[in-house]
């Protein structure tokens, strides 16, 4: 009985496609307490009831039926974002599976039950997760809030106890590190738990961190070894993969995708991967079978993206069978109806016209793609447009577009290597396609810094218009958007009040704590903003 | 393990999971239910380990948290053998140690299986630090090990006793080898003290 109240309040959530499984979860939820249940049959439930519930506990069955299976759905939900770190995912599993489940620990589930299991067992189970969600609760939060910042200092707070969570939160910890850029203090905190055991996961964080030091070479290395002792670490492919493409090596890189997919089929998040690289390196055959088969297998599932269809669409053009893009393109329609979808997929259509000769029709398409607000597009999509218009032989707009996308991303490596991939495709020379990015790189340096000289000899004015126009054309640059939000209140506490510029600079700072909490340069503006509004109550 | 035991010993267990649903339904069979519900998960887990080539098994030790994995596992058999008393003793366990929490699990399931059918009437789970390895300890207070299982040395199944087929104690052994340590491997005792006493040493 004690459990009643433990339980009675907190919201769970089951997917079981098996009717049978269904109501015996629902009996032995409802005997232990459980009062706050939904019970669904698939993700798209699941997503329905999800989309307007927060669940303090995730109950999902490995196997769904033919279609997307549970360790593809969390991929999905963590990677869109869609679950707090704070709920409780359990995956439940039979036997058979359980390898493949337990082996994809980039994406792990909090535990996992094997089947069969009895209501104590599955009890004692839970009141220890729900201990750690409660322990977890706040950094957890802040997590969800990216606010990396407060992560870190709330590990550092629990650290010294050194309890039972002491690993989870180095982990934790050391995730928060990186995500705020620090990757040497990250390296070092993998190094100290490496010191007390070998894990798998601390081993690929460190490598992790020295490749974002630049020591390509060991991060390699260690995740090399990682896979000579466990060919099963999924994980360990996609960051080999990912590092050997954005060094140039796309064959090699193939070969390691390639390998895991040998050992597990995978998640969509692997065969973007492997389908995009396979078309940059001249391999749309295996694109186009690899992507063709994860399609058919998610067929309706949510976790297909409009992306999906256009890397198909574009292993079929490069094959010479636009035909086939175009009616890929078609199919794509039918679920994908959002603005932005459109526009991809009229990206895609267009460069299938122009393949098949159409040039008219491929303008149209283009131009469709193109009339949207190129700042509410991911910078993948404004590279895709580029690829188009250098099809149609428009090179300025092409060019406008890539440095768009390189200077509204400027830490992004991987948009670099796309437009890289665009200009080598378009038939430049490879000298010239790392000019081009280095002076898209350089221009935005020089505005930025341009405009924080003028402002420090006290020509408010004109710095504020130099990178206001900047911050407006390139919203998520954020040094860019940093710099202006600063100058602005500094323009303001100078030279008095002015709504209008004073909206600018909130709409500035908002932007910042929306993409990065954390953003060091938000105390700074936020302590402008202070003597600005003491400055108003002294009037 | 050739793949059509494994066939044969899923088919099983999934017979026996139907047969505890079936008994759930019943209220007057709920200690019958649950005992068919623990042989096929323990058939379930036996599966886990004996589906792959046992040079092919993966120990993927973590950080567990020893108190309440010994906790979890208690209240398991607690469930299922409602009589008996079973302590855990982790006053010496360290906060957390570094093991493959499934796999160690499994080992240790059937050690505490055995240890409950052959008790008296109390079970204890303990689990300490020493000399650098975390030892794993399950005790009753039964008539003990028959000298043949105490003396069989070899990697072995040894044969069929009172106390089981000697299949779970093999897997044991198994997976306390493969947890591996600059040097150091795992492994198993058995001795009889007031009863039997089985120990897991992992480095």
């Amino acid at each position: 009985m004690s459990n009643i109240s433990k339980f009675a309040d907190k919201w769970v959530l089951v997917i079981d496609d098996m009717e049978g499984m269904r109501s015996q979860l629902r009996m032995s939820l409802t005997n232990s307490g459980f009062a706050k249940l939904h019970i669904v049959a698939n993700i798209r439930e699941a997503l329905e009831r999800m989309a307007n519930n927060r669940y303090d506990v995730i109950l999902c069955d490995y196997s769904l039926g033919d279609s997307t299976d549970g360790q593809q759905f969390l991929e999905h939900l963590r990677t869109n974002d869609l679950i707090s770190r704070n709920t409780i995912f359990v995956m439940i599993t039979a036997e058979q599976a359980y390898e493949k489940v337990v082996a994809a620990s980039e994406c792990a589930p909090d535990d996992y039950l094997l089947k069969p299991f009895t209501a104590s067992q599955f009890n004692a189970r839970l009141e220890k997760l729900l201990e750690r969600q409660a322990y977890f609760a706040s950094i957890d939060k802040a997590a969800d809030a990216k606010d990396w910042t407060r992560v870190i200092a709330e590990c550092d707070r629990a650290l010294p106890t050194k309890n039972k969570y002491f690993l989870e939160l180095c982990k934790t910890k050391a995730a928060a590190l990186m995500h705020s850029n620090r990757p040497q203090e990250a390296a070092n905190l993998y190094r100290e738990m490496l010191a007390l055991r070998p894990i798998g996961w601390a081993r690929l964080g460190l490598a992790r961190a020295l490749a974002l030091l630049g020591q390509k070479d060991e991060a390699q290395q260690i995740a090399r070894e990682i896979l000579t002792d466990s060919p099963q670490f999924m994980a360990a492919y996609d960051f080999l993969g990912g590092q050997l493409a954005s060094s140039g090596e796309k064959n090699a890189a193939l070969d390691v995708l390639q390998k895991a997919r040998e050992v597990s089929p995978g998640t969509m998040n692997r065969i973007r991967e492997l389908s995009t690289l396979a078309v940059s390196a001249g391999q749309p055959e295996l694109a186009e079978s690899v992507m063709r088969q994860a399609l058919q297998k998610h067929k309706y599932s949510p976790v297909r993206q409009v992306n999906d269809y256009a890397i198909l669409s574009k292993a079929l053009t490069s094959q010479g069978k636009a035909d086939e893009a175009l009616s890929v393109v078609a199919d794509a329609r039918k679920d994908f109806r959002d603005e932005h979808s459109q526009i991809v997929l009229a990206t895609s259509e267009s460069v299938a016209h122009r393949a098949a000769g159409n040039d008219e029709l491929a303008e149209a398409a283009l131009a469709r793609a193109m009339a949207g607000d190129i700042n509410a597009l991911p910078a993948e999509t404004v590279t895709a447009i580029a690829d188009a218009c250098f099809a149609l032989g428009k090179e300025d707009e092409a060019n406008k577009l890539l440095r768009h996308a390189i200077q509204n991303n400027p830490e992004d490596e991987t948009i670099k290597s796309k437009v890289h991939d665009v200009l080598t495709a378009a038939g430049k020379e490879i000298t010239e396609a790392d000019a081009m990015i280095e002076d898209s790189t350089q221009e935005i340096i020089r505005i930025n810094n341009e405009g924080v000289r003028k402002a420090e000899s006290g020509q408010f004015d004109e710095a504020a218009e130099l990178l206001s126009e900047a911050a407006d054309r390139l919203p998520n640059n954020l040094q860019i958007v940093g710099n202006a939000a600063l100058v602005i209140a500094l323009h303001l506490v100078k030279s008095g009040n002015n709504p209008k510029l004073l909206a600018q600079c909130l709409r500035y700072r908002d932007l910042l704590v929306k993409k990065s909490p954390d953003y060091p340069k938000i105390t700074q503006i936020d302590s402008q903003l202070r003597l600005l509004q003491s400055q108003k109550t002294g009037q | 393990m050739n793949d059509l035991y494994a066939a044969v010993i899923h088919d099983v267990k999934n017979q026996l999971a139907e047969l505890a649903l079936r008994l759930g339904e019943r209220a007057d069979a709920q200690q019958e239910m649950l005992i068919a519900m623990n042989a096929a998960r323990r058939l379930s887990e036996m599966l886990l380990v004996i589906r792959q080539k046992s040079e092919l098994l993966n120990v993927n030790p973590d950080s567990v948290d020893t108190a309440d994995f010994l906790m979890i596992l208690a209240a398991e058999y607690r469930e299922l053998f409602p009589a008996l008393v079973i302590d855990i003793e982790t006053e010496h366990t360290p906060a957390f140690a570094f093991f493959d929490d499934a796999l160690v699990r499994l080992a240790l399931s059937n050690a505490l299986h055995n240890a409950c059918r052959s008790a008296r009437t109390r079970v204890r789970l303990a689990a300490r630090e020493q000399d650098k390895m975390l030892v794993l300890e399950v005790a009753d207070d039964g008539p003990g090990f028959p000298d043949s299982m105490l003396e069989n040395k070899a990697n072995t199944p040894a044969s069929a006793s009172n106390r089981g087929t000697g299949l779970g104690l093999y897997l044991a052994r198994k997976i306390a080898e493969l947890h591996k340590l600059e040097g150091r491997c795992g492994r198993i005792e058995l001795s009889n003290d007031g009863g039997a006493v089985f120990r897991m040493f992992l480095p």
